[in-house]
C-alpha cells in the first residue's frame, strides 16, 4: 500500500490532532482524562500583561461593547477601594467577563485574574492559552477530583485582584444560583474586600450554546455594589450570605430601582433572584424577557 | 487500575483497527456493525518477584513446604516448559530462571547433590544451548549444562519407563530419570489456559506411545475448546494419566501467569485500544509499518524474532498440580477472559508471526493451519465465536517455507500427504504411524534441532474441530497456491473475503473479529 493510502486510512475517523472519537459502545471504557496541570505563571510576566492590556483596549472591549448595549453602574464606588480585591458576580454567559474587564476601572482591569473551570478552560491546549492569556485566567477546580492546590491565595498575596463567580458554572436558565462558599472563605481569610457585581441581560444575549451575542445589540447591564469587606469575627457562612443578598439586591435594581431595593432590602423582603417556580421553559421564558427601556424620566418624548 | 476486556461494536466513529498477518500487520476498515472482542488491558506485574516466588515455595497448596520436601542423598528434578512458552519469548531474567534458581538455593541448603534439569520438550525440538541458556540464566547453566541440564528424549527407549495404563487403556510412559526422582519440581509458565496443570508432567516428559492418546483427531474433536478444561476431551485424559502419575511419584509445581504486556514499548500501539492511539502511536505505527513492509524478508523476520515481550508477572503459586491448576487458570483468565454475547456468522482472526513452535524459527503454512485453526479459534469457553457452519476469516501471507532443520517432517507432510488429502481423519489413519516411526524423522529429532516425525500431524489435528465446525475458510492475503494446498480459499481483501463469504452465510452477516495478540479469550454465551 502506497504510504498516500496508508496515511489515509490511519488518519480516517481522526481529527487533525490524530485523535479519534470514542466509539459509542466503547464509552464506558473510557479512560478517565485527568484535567491536566496548566502552568499560568507565563500569563503574568510584564511581555503577557502588555500583549493582554492590547488585547482588552483594542479588541476584546470594543468587540464586546460593538456587539451588545451595556450600560455600566456603580463604578464610583471602587474609586477610594485600595489594594487587591474579589469581584464576584452572577455567572450566565460568556459575555460576562469581557463585561467586567470592560467597564472595570483600568488599574484593576490590569490586575484582575479570572478564576476559570480547570475542566472547561484547561483541558485544551489552545483554549488554556487563549484563556491565560486574554483573560489572565487561572484554573479553578470546579469537582474537587484531583486536589489541584489553588492558586487564588498566593495571587491575592501577590497583590492580584481576582474576578470570581461564586456560582461555579454559567447558569442553566439565566437565574442565580447557590453560591459556593470559596470566595467568600478566601476573603474571609485574607482579609480583603468583596465587590458585588450584577449582570442583567446577559444571558439573553449570548445564553449557553452561542458563541457570539445575539443580533441587535441587546442591552446589558453591569452593576457595581459597594465593597464589602468582612466583619470582625465574622463566619465564612454569614459573609456568603451578605454577599448573596448584595447580588440579590443588585440584580432587583433593575426592576425596584436604587431605594426601593434598598428598602426591601431592610425590610427583608427583597427576594433571591431565583426565577419563578415551575417548568423550565417558563424560568428560561422570564430570564430572557428583553430588559425594560427606562422611559419614565425621559425629558423629550 | 486495568480496564476489563470489552466487545466493540463497530461505529461510524471507529477508526480502522489493527490487525496482524505474520511478519507484518495492517489497518482494517470492518464493516459497521461489526464486533471486535478486545481483551482486558494488561494487568499490572507483581512489584517483587522474589519475594513473590519466596513465599510461593514456602506456604505451598497441597503439599509441605519446599524446604521440608529436600533433603541429602534424594534424587531431584527440576523440569520447566520449553522454548514454545511464552510468546513471544520474555524479556530477560526470565520467569523460569528465577524460580529454578530459588529452587536450587534451597536444594544447596539442604544438601542435595542429585540435581538434574530437563527441558519438558516431549515431540518439539530440542532447545539449543543458547536457549537453554537464556530460559535458565547463565548460573544454572554454567552448573549444570551439559550432562545435567538437557532435553528431554522421547525416542530414548532406555530413559522411558512405563508406569502403566489408565481405565480408559491410556499408556502413562515418561522420562525415566523424572519417574525415579524422589521429587520433580515442575516451573511452568501458563500462557493460555490449555497449558499448566495436569498437561506438564503428563505431556511434557512423554513419549509417543502416550501422547498418541489424546494428540489425536477424535480427542481435539471432542475438546471444545481446549482452551477449556472442563470442558476438554484432551484435558480428561491429562487428568487420568495425572492421577496415575501421582502414584508414582512426587510433583512439587510451580505455576506462574503472565500479564498482557506482549510487545516491548517502540511497538506500545499494538497493545493499545486504537481510538486511544496517540498522534506519536500514529507516527510510530506508519513507521514501523513502513520499514517493515520495506525490510528484506530474512531481516524482518530476524526482528520480530528477536522481540522479547516485556512481561509482567501475575501470579506465582506452588503445590500440588491438582491444587494449584485452578488458581492459575483464575489468573489466566483475570487477564484474557471477556464475555462475548452469541455466537456470530463470520468469525475473523488475525494471525500473528509467532506461535509455539516456530520460535527462533519459521512459521510454515501448516504451523499457520495449526495457529489459526488450532489456536486462535479455540481461544474460546461455552462456545466458539462463529456458529457452527460458519465462515472463518483468518490474516496471514502463509508463504510456501519451511525450515529444513527445525520442520523437516513438515516438508514431507506438505508435499506428500496433504497433496492426497487434508481430511484429519483419512491423515490419521493412512499416514501417522508411518511419519511417527520413521528412523530418519527420529534420528534428526534426537541428535539435531527437528520437531518428530509425528509432529506436523499434531498440528493438523489441532485444528480439526474448527474445520469440522466451520463452513468455509478463507485466508485474507495468503498465498494462493499454498492455502489451496490446505483445502483454503484466498482473497485478497476483507471484502473480496465477504463476498465469498455470501455463499455460505448470505449477504448481511454477522461478524465478530477477535482483537488478538495481546491475547483474549471469548467467554461466549
Amino acid at each position: 500500500m502506497k504510504i498516500v493510502d496508508e496515511i489515509r486510512l490511519l488518519t480516517r475517523g481522526r481529527d487533525w490532532r490524530g485523535r479519534a472519537r470514542t466509539p459509542r459502545s466503547a464509552e464506558p471504557w473510557r479512560l478517565p482524562t485527568e484535567p491536566r496541570e496548566f502552568p499560568t505563571r507565563w500569563a503574568r510576566t510584564p511581555l503577557a500583561r502588555a500583549a493582554r492590556e492590547g488585547i482588552r483596549r483594542g479588541l476584546l472591549k470594543p468587540v464586546t461593547w460593538s456587539q451588545t448595549r451595556p450600560v455600566v453602574e456603580g463604578v464610583e464606588y471602587l474609586d477610594t477601594l485600595q489594594g487587591p480585591a474579589i469581584f464576584i458576580a452572577n455567572h450566565a454567559s460568556h459575555l460576562d467577563a469581557p463585561l467586567i474587564l470592560g467597564s472595570l476601572p483600568a488599574r484593576y482591569a490590569r490586575t484582575l485574574a479570572v478564576g476559570a473551570a480547570a475542566d472547561y478552560f484547561f483541558d485544551a491546549r489552545w483554549r488554556a492559552v487563549a484563556s491565560a492569556l486574554v483573560f489572565n485566567a487561572f484554573p479553578i477546580e470546579r469537582h474537587g477530583s484531583r486536589r489541584m492546590r489553588s492558586l487564588a491565595p498566593t495571587l491575592l498575596d501577590k497583590g492580584w485582584s481576582l474576578l470570581l463567580f461564586p456560582e461555579g458554572t454559567r447558569s442553566q436558565d439565566g437565574w442565580m444560583h447557590t453560591f459556593r462558599m470559596g470566595a467568600a472563605q478566601l476573603a474571609c481569610s485574607r482579609g480583603v474586600p468583596v465587590v458585588p457585581i450584577a449582570l442583567r441581560g446577559t444571558y439573553s444575549a449570548m445564553p449557553r450554546g452561542r458563541n457570539w451575542p445575539r443580533p441587535g445589540r441587546p442591552t446589558v447591564v453591569v452593576r457595581y455594589g459597594r465593597p464589602l469587606h468582612p466583619a470582625e469575627g465574622e463566619g465564612t457562612r454569614a459573609f456568603n450570605e451578605r454577599l448573596v443578598t448584595a447580588v440579590s439586591r443588585l440584580w432587583a435594581e433593575e426592576e425596584m430601582g436604587w431605594y426601593r431595593s434598598l428598602r426591601a432590602e431592610a425590610d427583608g423582603t427583597l427576594k433571591l433572584p431565583t426565577g419563578p417556580s415551575g417548568s423550565s421553559w417558563r424560568r428560561i421564558w422570564e430570564a430572557t424577557r428583553p430588559l425594560a427601556e427606562d422611559q419614565s424620566d425621559r425629558i423629550w418624548p | 487500575m486495568s480496564r476489563p476486556g470489552f466487545v466493540l461494536e463497530v461505529d461510524e466513529r471507529t477508526p480502522a483497527l489493527l490487525v496482524h498477518e505474520g511478519e507484518g500487520f495492517r489497518l482494517e476498515r470492518f464493516p459497521l456493525g461489526t464486533r471486535v472482542v478486545y481483551p482486558p488491558e494488561s494487568l499490572p506485574g507483581i512489584a517483587d518477584v522474589d519475594a513473590e516466588i519466596r513465599r510461593a515455595l514456602l506456604n505451598p497448596h497441597g503439599i509441605e513446604p519446599l524446604p521440608e520436601l529436600l533433603f541429602p542423598g534424594m534424587r531431584l528434578t527440576i523440569v520447566f516448559d520449553d522454548l514454545s512458552l511464552p510468546l513471544p519469548q520474555m524479556r530477560t531474567p526470565d520467569i523460569r530462571q528465577r524460580v529454578i534458581e530459588h529452587v536450587l538455593e534451597l536444594a544447596a541448603r539442604a544438601g542435595v547433590d542429585d540435581v538434574e534439569l530437563l527441558a519438558a520438550n516431549a515431540l518439539h525440538r530440542r532447545m539449543t544451548p543458547a536457549e537453554l541458556k537464556r530460559t535458565v540464566g547463565e548460573r544454572v547453566f554454567r552448573a549444570f549444562f551439559p550432562k545435567h541440564l538437557r532435553n528431554h528424549d522421547a525416542e530414548d527407549r532406555a530413559n522411558l519407563v512405563h508406569l502403566g495404563t489408565t481405565a480408559h487403556g491410556e499408556d502413562v510412559e515418561i522420562n525415566r530419570r523424572a519417574a525415579e526422582s524422589d521429587l520433580i519440581v515442575y516451573v511452568n509458565i501458563t500462557l493460555t489456559a490449555m497449558s499448566g496443570g495436569p498437561k506438564s508432567v503428563a505431556v511434557g516428559l512423554a513419549s509417543y506411545k502416550s501422547l498418541r492418546h489424546h494428540h489425536n483427531v477424535h480427542t481435539l474433536r471432542h475438546s471444545r475448546s481446549f482452551n477449556d478444561p472442563p470442558n476438554s476431551a484432551m484435558h480428561h485424559s491429562y487428568n487420568r494419566m495425572a492421577a496415575l502419575l501421582e502414584k508414582h511419584v512426587k510433583i512439587f509445581t510451580i505455576e506462574t501467569t503472565l500479564n498482557n504486556d506482549t510487545f516491548p514499548s517502540y511497538v506500545n500501539f499494538l497493545n493499545k485500544r486504537e481510538w486511544e492511539w496517540t498522534l506519536a502511536d500514529q507516527a510510530r505505527y506508519l513507521a514501523v509499518k513502513r520499514a517493515n513492509d520495506m525490510a528484506p524478508p530474512r531481516l524482518r523476520r530476524q526482528m520480530w524474532q528477536k522481540t522479547v515481550a516485556p512481561y509482567g508477572v501475575t501470579g506465582i503459586n506452588a503445590g500440588l498440580p491438582s491444587e494449584v491448576h485452578p488458581l492459575t487458570l483464575a489468573n489466566v483468565h483475570r487477564q484474557q477472559l471477556t464475555e462475548v454475547n452469541g455466537q456470530a456468522d463470520i468469525g475473523i482472526w488475525g494471525l500473528p508471526y509467532i506461535c509455539p513452535y516456530n520460535v527462533n524459527s519459521i512459521m510454515n503454512p501448516i504451523l499457520v493451519m495449526s495457529l489459526g485453526l488450532g489456536y486462535f479459534f479455540n481461544l474460546y469457553r461455552n462456545a466458539p465465536i462463529v456458529r457452527k457452519g460458519g465462515v472463518g476469516i483468518f490474516y496471514h501471507p502463509m508463504p510456501n517455507e519451511f525450515h529444513p532443520v527445525h520442520h523437516p517432517s513438515y516438508i514431507d507432510f506438505f508435499e506428500e500427504v496433504l497433496a492426497e488429502t487434508t481430511d484429519p481423519v483419512q491423515i490419521e489413519t493412512k499416514y501417522e504411524e508411518q511419519f511417527a516411526t520413521d528412523p530418519w524423522y527420529t534420528h534428526l529429532y534426537r541428535s539435531s534441532y527437528a520437531y518428530h516425525g509425528v509432529h506436523p500431524f499434531y498440528m493438523w489435528y489441532w485444528g480439526a474441530h474448527a474445520l469440522e465446525h466451520l463452513g468455509d475458510v478463507i485466508f485474507v492475503g495468503a498465498d494462493r497456491a499454498t492455502a489451496r494446498r490446505l483445502g483454503f480459499r484466498v482473497a485478497s481483501t476483507l471484502a473480496d473475503a465477504l463476498e465469498m463469504a455470501r455463499d455460505t452465510v448470505g449477504s448481511s452477516p454477522s461478524i465478530t473479529y477477535l482483537h488478538a495478540p495481546p491475547l483474549v479469550m471469548a467467554d461466549v454465551r
